[in-house]
């Protein structure tokens, strides 16, 4: 294709020319980050209240699947639920969900759903749910039992105490340790590259495969990783500025 | 053999000396005193070095410490140390944390570094809990350690920071006893302290320091017949009052029981 | 095709996987734990140029996913490293990518042990006229290690967990060879992911319980970490 191997900085421009892959990617990227910590919270928040707050059983159950998500690699986890519905045989058709717009005299098309970003997602959710768990965990063992026992006697039922008394407190106290979760969790997303999702590294790829040019491709990735990472992290310091619990 | 000229100290905004001076012969034992945050902490870590003093110069044994250039690890073997808090190498034995100084800064081999920690811890009369840890030791026993930790260099001074300021009252008078016998034995001494009785009993002058200077000295006598400040009046029978008994512990003797 | 029973999956896994999940394990956790003293160091006694430098180093390692990290040096290194077999490239970037990785979390592992050393404890070590380095030596690092304990068998875990992405350059760790064992059948790849998941359960879960709870004692009977 070339005459002669291009300059570093023309590689750079070369690859910086797909940038509707790479943007296509990225914001594959993003929406798998986003659902992910939306189930991540929600469900690790509920089985951290199973564990603390549960009868014996509960709690077993909550820190059983915690250990179990925390102890093994998010890849096994990810094949296995890709491979659960094919195993089953469902009937998985080749279904997609996507969104088409122009940008830049690009035509770009995102596919945002299909069996495999169903997976992926699932699998991102339930995976960052045990370790959201954890944290939370941590935050309602810094609140002292005494506070529920006088939630308690004022009256208030164990869920409302936890409701009422506990959530609000447990909530600011995780936001630190929470922040450090959710900043980095948009690393994991390319866990789903290995079952063909095109988020931006399956792009970064097939750059890679198109036009030879490796280095390079791969660092604006990496870049790109950063970026975003530190913005995210910027944004939640803010965001635990604002709700600190003074004194805390 | 001691001479502290003109130590002035502060931190930040604070001044915590402001011109401090005095001098030390050997076998001198003298105590220091005065309310709390009057700068005596901070005093003897100038002494030492830990935290240099703003001004001012010391002179140890005719050489000042205070010039620029100076090896102050070496000179820091020829002060020892006692802390408010012991300070003692948490993951060392007792016999260990004797011996550490004498192995790895005086480069002593192996078996002359034990047999003379052993020595040491002799002295404190701990000989026999040589091989335990800090945790297994009770407070009182953890500060002769830091005794024998500082003996065992063999220093020409010997510096106490409240040694028995973080002790319970019925480990005090093991310490103080031990302390008392170094005296005895003609250990020159600087103490921080507030217990008069060992003051009365070993101190060869005493030094009342408020708001980061001297405000008066003199000899146990002078302070405790007659001394000539208000204040320090004030100030010792505010110390009798809470510490006076901690004399008897001194005369009836030492063999208390040790945990 | 004879399907493999449980006992032919086990075997299977362990002399085909678990050999390379533990080569890359361990070679990343020493490269790391190297790396991350070094780094630590710079943190907490370094001049503010140092502290820079490591810490942006810190900020990087964490910011980018592991398997973009592999192909990066996967692709980079054979400029640098000419005199790797190029048959063990994969293998050494990978190696290469969990240690440098480890390095920053690590760093901060070691960086909040030694913080929490007693400095009380300097103080002492330097009145009995030990240089900085000494005190350094024999009582803040024996220290500074052994509080270090539970947060350091927690990125043992973490390490092999990433030694998985070893997968994505062919190399035949655990998570591969659970997965090539069950090609053909579905359910067959089901019970084989599952084998090798209860692998890394079984590497990871104990040391982590274990050594995290028996340390958290014996420091509170050592009495360490405090006066």
């Amino acid at each position: 294709m070339f005459q002669t191997t291009p300059t570093i900085l023309e590689q750079f421009i070369i690859v910086l020319g797909y940038w509707d892959r790479l943007l296509s990617g990225f914001v594959v990227t993003l929406w798998l980050y986003g659902w992910a910590i939306l189930i991540g919270f929600f469900l690790g928040l509920f089985l951290a209240i199973l564990r603390q707050y549960g009868g014996w059983f509960i709690s077993r159950v909550s820190t059983s699947y915690i250990e179990f998500m925390r102890g093994t690699p998010l890849l096994v986890q990810i094949f296995i639920i890709y491979y659960v519905p094919l195993a089953l045989n469902f009937p998985v058709g080749s279904w997609n969900f996507k969104t088409n717009f122009l940008l830049a005299g690009k035509n770009i098309t995102i596919v945002l759903l299909n069996q495999q970003i169903l997976a992926g997602i699932i699998t991102l959710g339930l995976n960052s749910a045990a370790y959201q768990a954890e944290y939370f965990r941590g935050a309602f063992m810094s609140i002292s039992t005494g506070q529920l026992l006088a939630a308690q006697s004022l009256g208030m039922s164990r869920f409302s105490g936890i409701r009422n008394i506990i959530l609000p407190q447990a909530l600011r106290r995780v936001i630190p340790a929470w922040s450090n979760e959710a900043a980095y969790l948009p690393k994991y997303t390319v866990i789903v590259y290995f079952i063909g999702v095109l988020e931006i590294f399956a792009q970064a790829h097939n750059i890679v495969a198109i036009t030879f040019i490796s280095l390079p491709t791969y660092l604006i990735v990496a870049v790109i990783f950063l970026i975003t990472i530190s913005i995210i992290s910027k944004l939640l310091d803010i965001v635990h500025s604002r709700t600190r619990i003074p004194g805390l | 053999m001691l001479r502290i000229h003109n130590l002035y100290k502060s931190y930040d905004d604070l001044e915590v000396l402001k011109g401090i001076s005095f001098e030390l012969a050997r076998q001198e034992v003298k105590v220091i005193f005065g309310p709390s945050g009057s700068g005596k902490s901070t005093l003897l870590r100038c002494i030492n070095m830990l935290d240099p003093p703003d001004e001012g110069e010391i002179f140890l044994s005719g050489q000042n410490i205070t010039a620029s250039g100076i090896n102050l690890n070496s000179v820091r073997t020829k002060i020892g140390m006692v802390f408010q808090h012991f300070n003692l190498f948490s993951h060392l034995k007792a016999v260990d944390n004797v011996s550490i100084g004498l192995r790895k800064v005086k480069k002593l081999p192996k078996e002359v570094a034990q047999k003379k920690a052993l020595e040491a811890l002799d002295r404190v009369r701990l000989k026999d809990w040589a091989n335990h840890y800090p945790a297994q030791l009770s407070g009182g026993q953890q500060q002769r350690v830091g005794i024998a930790r500082a003996l065992a260099m063999e220093p020409e001074v010997i510096l106490f920071d409240e040694p028995t300021s973080a002790l319970d009252p019925e480990l005090i008078g093991e310490v103080l006893q031990t302390m008392l016998d170094l005296a005895k034995s003609g250990t020159t001494m600087i103490v921080v302290t507030h217990e008069m009785g060992f003051a009365r009993a070993v101190a060869s002058e005493m030094i009342y320091i408020g708001d980061g200077v001297v405000e008066e000295r003199g000899t146990p006598q002078h302070f405790f017949t007659s001394p000539n400040s208000d204040r320090v009046k004030r100030f010792l029978n505010q110390l009798n009052t809470l510490y006076g008994t901690h004399e008897q512990l001194l005369q009836t003797g030492d063999e208390e029981n040790y945990k | 095709m004879a399907v493999p029973n449980l006992f032919d999956i086990f075997f299977y896994i362990i002399f085909q996987g678990l050999p390379h999940t533990l080569l890359l394990t361990f070679l990343g956790l020493l490269g790391g734990f190297v790396l991350g003293i070094v780094l630590a160091l710079m943190r907490v006694y370094g001049s503010k140029e140092l502290q820079w430098i490591a810490s942006g180093y810190e900020k990087v390692m964490r910011g980018i996913p592991i398997l973009v990290l592999i192909y990066i040096l996967l692709f980079g290194v054979p400029g640098l490293f000419f005199f790797i077999d190029l048959r063990l490239l994969p293998l050494f970037s990978v190696i290469l990518a969990l240690a440098l990785r480890s390095a920053a979390y690590q760093s901060q592992i070691f960086r909040s042990a030694i913080l929490s050393v007693n400095p009380g404890q300097l103080e002492a070590a330097l009145s009995i006229g030990m240089s900085k380095l000494q005190a350094f030596r024999n009582i803040i690092f024996p220290q500074a290690l052994r509080l270090a304990i539970p947060s350091w068998s927690n990125e043992y875990a973490v390490v092999i967990k990433d030694s998985s992405f070893a997968y994505g350059v062919g190399i035949v760790e655990i998570t591969k060879a659970s997965y090539d064992l069950g090609v053909g059948f579905h359910q067959l790849r089901i019970i084989t992911l599952f084998v090798g998941a209860f692998f890394y359960l079984a590497l990871t879960y104990p040391v982590t319980r274990i050594i995290g709870e028996r340390q958290s004692k014996k420091l509170k009977n050592l009495g360490m970490g405090g006066g």
